[in-house]
């Protein structure tokens, strides 16, 4: 078993920075793109993309899988998945671990799963299709999350390690959810870190929320809290050199800002993470 | 307590989501601080906004025509009605223009599925296939007797044209320039306009003269060049229609509409 190369410290590639990117050449290490945002035909999405692709490494991180639902995979979703890795040729590929919608619906939200033995034989059998479909191993990432169903038998990273293990795929640990997530439903952050199998955590992702006081959800709209850098902080040193990235989806600052950003995850984990020869 | 399965729990909670249906109450357990209400409200209150929002990104003209509180009443009403099934939250809304036609009150008021329908449309030109302008140097190269055959294959982005009973597109360019709101008025004549996006990854749009709309839909539709020429009478003199082909030609080809020559007979 084992991970891809890290790739270092990279964004979220966003339409707001596309001119910037090219012009400037900023010292970014990678880039994760949001894949719906370019199954289109053609097009500015498609254009930039392509050089941006020339330049910087890339991965895709989807929204629509859907892994959990109780609906069948959706294949043309898959096919058009597969032909856009054909053309910008990714270092991995990633989605949720949550379902989207069922009888043909999308709800457009990343709702959370019961954890129990049912959903994860469910989920690990469409991952593997997925996988040998993809033709390589994919990451699924933890969502934040704000019910918890009264049928759950495990905590909510058993059953992600569940799922990876029998899968046999990797995992995105998104360190703003945990701490949302542990928020909501009264779990110790730490404990998560300390149960999530560290052979298995390829990428992080970093991003900011809203927080309610009873409660906090998970709006990606605002800059990363210290908690949030204490709980990075702490994941680092228990994974050590996993890509780490912060993921801002929406009231996108200035380029400047992110990168400011990056600069204070670089000052906490300093070269404990650092981009890998691909064949190291 | 009942095992359910995991089919029945995405049942309860999409039926939440998308009717109210309360029964997944029985399924989620909440705590006094956050009580099973909050919680749920957050899912509902996401699924509303997003899509809503995703239609705002859409249809930004029909949003300000409609004011904030018209917007999310529409936004609700559609949502219902069309509840997303893409993939993709881009394809969202792609009934809008439709449904602003068919449902009180918004029918009473044609100017917004006009609005609509025009907004898809350049929505669909931004993110249509990619494809080279035809160079002017391709067409001089055809040999005059040759030219009765020509047939013309047009950029993937132009939309099929539009007709407007409204001034749809003066409404839409003064609020995209966020100038003083100018009254929706019917116009005196039918106008048509084409939309597409030039190689500069530009989406361009612009109304034709009758006789230009009439021969753009020929050719599109895989006419040839003569027959068109021959319909042409019905607006112009004989003598002037080979001049007057000539310039419609001569544009596209300026506007990059054209992408290639289908066949020269």
């Amino acid at each position: 078993m084992s991970r891809y190369p890290s790739l270092g410290y990279g964004l979220g590639l966003r339409k707001e920075h596309y001119h910037e990117i090219l012009d400037t050449d900023p010292a970014i290490d990678w880039f994760e793109i949001l894949s719906e945002n370019y199954l289109v035909p053609g097009g500015k999405p498609r254009y930039f993309l392509a050089r941006i692709a020339e330049r910087y490494p890339l991965v895709m991180h989807g929204v629509s899988l859907s892994i959990g639902s109780t609906d069948p995979l959706d294949q043309d979703y898959l096919k058009q998945l597969k032909a856009l890795a054909d053309e910008i040729e990714p270092r991995w590929i990633s989605d949720h671990l949550c379902w989207t919608g069922i009888n043909g619906l999308n709800l457009h939200d990343l709702l959370p799963l019961p954890y129990t033995e049912e959903a994860i034989a469910h989920v690990v059998e469409r991952v593997m299709r997925v996988q040998d479909y993809l033709g390589r191993r994919i990451l699924l990432e933890n969502v934040s999350s704000y019910i918890s169903y009264a049928d759950s038998q495990l905590t909510e990273w058993e059953f992600l390690n569940a799922i990876s293990e029998r899968a046999d795929c990797l995992i995105l640990l998104d360190i703003n959810n945990i701490h949302v997530s542990a928020l909501n439903h009264d779990f110790d952050p730490r404990a998560y870190l300390e149960g999530i199998a560290g052979e298995r955590v390829q990428q992080f992702h970093l991003a900011g929320h809203s927080d309610f006081g009873d409660y906090a959800i998970d709006t990606h709209d605002a800059g990363i809290i210290p908690s949030v850098w204490s709980l990075y902080e702490q994941a680092v040193e228990r994974y050590g050199n996993v890509s780490t990235m912060i993921e801002r989806d929406d009231n996108i600052p200035p380029l400047a800002d992110l990168l400011a950003e990056l600069e204070q995850a670089r000052r906490i984990a300093g070269d404990r993470i650092h981009p890998e020869a691909a064949n190291g | 307590m009942a095992e359910r399965s995991l089919r029945d729990i995405q049942e309860a909670l999409q039926r939440h989501l998308t009717n109210g249906d309360e029964q997944v109450r029985e399924l989620i357990v909440g705590t006094p601080r956050f009580p099973i209400e909050t919680r749920l409200g957050i899912y509902s209150d996401a699924y509303r906004l997003r899509l809503i929002e995703a239609l705002s990104d859409a249809y930004p003209a029909v949003h300000t025509l409609l004011g904030d509180e018209g917007f999310a009443a529409l936004g609700a009403a559609y949502l219902e009605a069309h509840p997303s099934s893409y993939r993709s939250i881009r394809w969202f809304g792609d009934q809008l223009a439709h449904f602003l036609a068919e449902r009180p009150p918004w029918r009473d008021t044609p100017l917004l599925a006009e609005m609509a329908d025009f907004e898809w449309a350049l929505r669909g030109a931004f993110d249509a296939p990619d494809a080279r302008p035809l160079e002017r140097e391709t067409l001089r190269r055809i040999p005059p007797e040759r030219w009765a055959g020509l047939r013309l294959r047009f950029a993937p982005s132009l939309q099929a044209l539009r007709h407007h009973h409204w001034n749809t597109v003066a409404l839409w360019r003064a609020i995209e320039a966020e100038s003083d709101p100018i009254p929706p008025q019917a116009l005196p004549e039918v106008e048509t306009w084409a939309i597409w996006r030039s190689a500069d990854q530009r989406t361009r749009y612009r109304s034709l003269p009758v006789d230009e709309a009439w021969a753009l839909g020929q050719m599109r539709e895989g006419v040839d060049f003569s027959s068109v020429c021959a319909g042409l009478v019905e607006w112009i003199d004989e003598a002037h229609i080979p001049a007057r082909a000539a310039g419609f030609l001569h544009q596209w080809l300026e506007d990059e509409l054209i992408a290639d020559i289908d066949s020269v007979a």
